[in-house]
């Protein structure tokens, strides 16, 4: 390894946590250095110390969450499906679990958002599962039927939006698909950590496994991983990873699908070095931004909006260098 | 200590001075018991109806931070509201609320809408802010916002908004008299689109029956509904409504070949609803002249009032406003 990329590579690991502790200093209420520290000793009783710990602290820990599930999702399914432009909305779940945070909203209870999203992006990742069991779990019939899911869900998401009232139901279902983390509060967490620390564990703990899924169920067989069972397990934890994400941050493209390339770039496309990687530049990426959007202007800005208009130049970047390898592009 | 670090400082001792100079309590639209500050001094209100509640009590210069029916930008607001806030422009949002803009305002009361921005209100209620939720889709909901918002502004507020809520209910009780023994002319309501109808439950709907009207689309459930021109055509309204932010202009439709087949056409019973402060079809103090313009429109002279000195009335007790010429002449005053 390059002294470059190993410097690189240490950076990449201290990077989520510098972002962690530069998202809490950042926002609209002026908050200095000292009076941080002054109100992480205060806890709730002062304003500063209620900003800090109400919401600046649960809403960068979600970011950081949400990050991480979505770049690990993300660099896992282009692994699992072999293609490196499939993200964590490949299966589905997100158009799932979107149904449900929009059928909350429209039934007029808002408190049910989370739990609604949930819900749907798991029974987006149960149908998905039961057609997996009936026509196989290759992975082009996961990713056919994940489409096929998606745009099942879709449609009713689009039947929800239809019959919104246009002027507070609708304009609340919009913000909630473009993506954002206003308003986290503690007790949101609870439930997103409670899946997405066991789920990130867990395909952590099989990354090295997780090689042979590239390979041909043949050849991953004859090198002692049943494909037909460990693919399927593999995408149930990753779809619940993604599930949970959405169900708190609404749809956030691009950084399942951009973070992975640029983890590939640093560290390669050996899974077990990949997967952690992509997580910490996935919570990197998320901090950065959603400080971004919750500090920019006095209103929120959609974090799924600013995901995209920074995730298209860096995707095109990234299709350069991949077209540049392949002396496809000057 | 620097400049922006003692401005920090002052800017917090302000908001904690505000939070616990809490002395009332008032009961909020949705029934929970919210402390208020004594006189609270900055709100803030992303609640787009909330907003002209505030102008309607007299409080405009406590406002710091506001959501506005249908606007982003201070040059889409109507020329009077412009004229009504000439700082309009520095305290116009949109979008969802944050709760440390909130903060950085040293901002003491909060008005917002119990179903949008609900992750706002929780968090906001949370950091401590005294936070007034607001459900208002009835006449009589409008009327107890107004009470409510009244008390929690506290002082001469407090009676401007029971006379204005009284004034929603004797203006129901005339209506009602003046409109019992007569017909009751079928009316389509049309919002953003022409063909974008008001559903059984929707404002506007209860607007039409107040005034003594039938709505063709009361049938229909839900918010908004999207119907075809058959349908209209087997409804056969009398008036057409089109809302205040409607892109279509009644010419639209009377010029349109489509639909002169309706009755309302024919006898060129278009109208455009109009809007000088807030729209007339929302659940603000406006609506009381949307209910005076529509009773005028359905059975014209039978509320024996004279709707220009009404209008006038209106903007000079309510917003302390006096209208120009041209904004007469646009609600069809000469």
């Amino acid at each position: 390894m390059s002294r470059r990329r190993a410097w690189l590579v240490h950076l990449l690991w201290i990077a989520p946590l510098a972002a962690f502790v530069g998202s809490l200093l950042v926002g609209r209420y002026p908050l200095s250095f000292a009076s941080l520290l002054q109100g992480l000793g205060e806890g709730s009783t002062s304003l500063a110390g209620s900003i800090l710990w109400r919401v600046r602290l649960p809403r960068a820990i979600a970011a950081g969450l949400v990050g991480a599930n979505l770049g690990l999702t993300g660099a896992l399914f282009q692994g699992v499906f072999r293609n490196p432009l499939v993200d964590s909305r490949i299966l589905g779940v997100s158009s799932g679990a979107a149904f449900g945070a929009a059928l909350a909203l429209l039934v007029g209870s808002p408190a049910a958002v989370q739990g609604g999203a949930f819900l749907s992006g798991l029974a987006a990742v149960g149908l998905l599962l039961l057609l997996g069991a009936r026509f196989g779990f290759s992975p082009l019939v996961l990713v056919v039927t994940g489409v096929l899911v998606g745009a099942f869900f879709s449609s009713l998401l689009g039947l929800v939006t239809y019959v919104a009232d246009p002027l507070r139901t609708l304009p609340a279902i919009t913000f909630w698909l473009l993506g954002g983390l206003g308003g986290t509060r503690w007790g949101d967490l609870v439930p997103v950590a409670a899946v997405s620390t066991p789920g990130l564990l867990l395909l952590l703990a099989l990354r090295w496994r997780l090689n042979l899924l590239s390979l041909s169920d043949a050849e991953a067989g004859a090198l002692g991983v049943n494909a037909k069972v460990f693919r399927p397990l593999a995408v149930a934890a990753g779809t619940l990873l993604v599930s949970a994400s959405v169900s708190i941050s609404g749809m956030i493209g691009w950084v399942g699908l951009i973070v992975p390339h640029v983890g590939r770039a640093i560290v390669g496309s050996d899974q077990a070095k990949l997967l952690p990687a992509s997580a910490a530049l996935g919570a990197t990426t998320l901090l950065v931004l959603d400080a971004i959007a919750r500090s920019a202007l006095p209103g929120e800005i959609p974090l799924g909006v600013l995901t995209g208009i920074v995730g298209v130049p860096a995707f095109l970047a990234v299709l350069r260098v991949f077209l540049r390898r392949r002396g496809e592009a000057r | 200590m620097r400049r922006w670090e003692s401005w920090s400082l002052l800017v917090g001792l302000v908001a904690v001075v505000g939070l616990f100079a809490a002395a009332r309590e008032v009961v909020d639209p949705l029934g929970r018991v919210v402390p208020v500050p004594d006189q609270a001094q900055r709100i803030a209100s992303p609640y787009g109806m909330g907003t002209y509640y505030l102008y309607a009590l007299g409080a405009k210069d406590r406002i710091v931070a506001g959501w506005y029916i249908g606007l982003r930008t201070a040059n889409q607001a109507p020329e009077a509201l412009r004229r009504l806030d000439p700082n309009l422009a520095t305290k116009l949002r949109f979008g969802d609320p944050n709760v440390e803009d909130v903060a950085a305002l040293g901002v003491d009361l909060i008005l917002a809408d119990a179903t949008r921005y609900a992750a706002f209100t929780r968090l906001a209620r949370e950091v401590g802010f005294p936070v007034l939720e607001y459900r208002v889709e009835t006449f009589a909901d409008m009327a107890s916002a107004l009470r409510v918002t009244g008390q929690a502004l506290g002082g001469e507020a407090e009676a401007r908004g029971d006379a204005l809520a009284r004034k929603v209910e004797e203006t129901l009780a005339a209506l009602a008299a003046a409109t019992a023994g007569l017909g009751r002319p079928r009316v389509l309501f049309s919002g953003t689109d022409t063909l974008c109808v008001a559903s059984g439950t929707m404002f506007q709907t209860l607007l039409i029956e107040a005034a003594g009207g039938a709505s063709v689309s009361a049938g229909l459930a839900g918010s908004w509904n999207e119907v075809s021109l058959e349908q209209v055509l087997v409804w056969d309204p009398e008036v057409i409504l089109l809302a205040p932010y409607s892109a279509a202009e009644p010419k639209d439709l009377l010029a349109d070949p489509n639909w002169q087949r309706l009755s309302a056409v024919a006898s060129g019973r278009v109208f455009k609803m109009p809007r000088l402060i807030a729209p007339w079809d929302t659940p603000v103090p406006d609506a009381l002249l949307g209910l005076l313009w529509l009773a005028e429109v359905l059975h014209p002279g039978a509320l024996g009032i004279d709707l220009c000195a009404e209008v006038l009335a209106f903007h000079r007790e309510t917003y302390g406003l006096e209208l120009s010429a041209e904004e007469l002449a646009g609600v069809g005053c000469p």
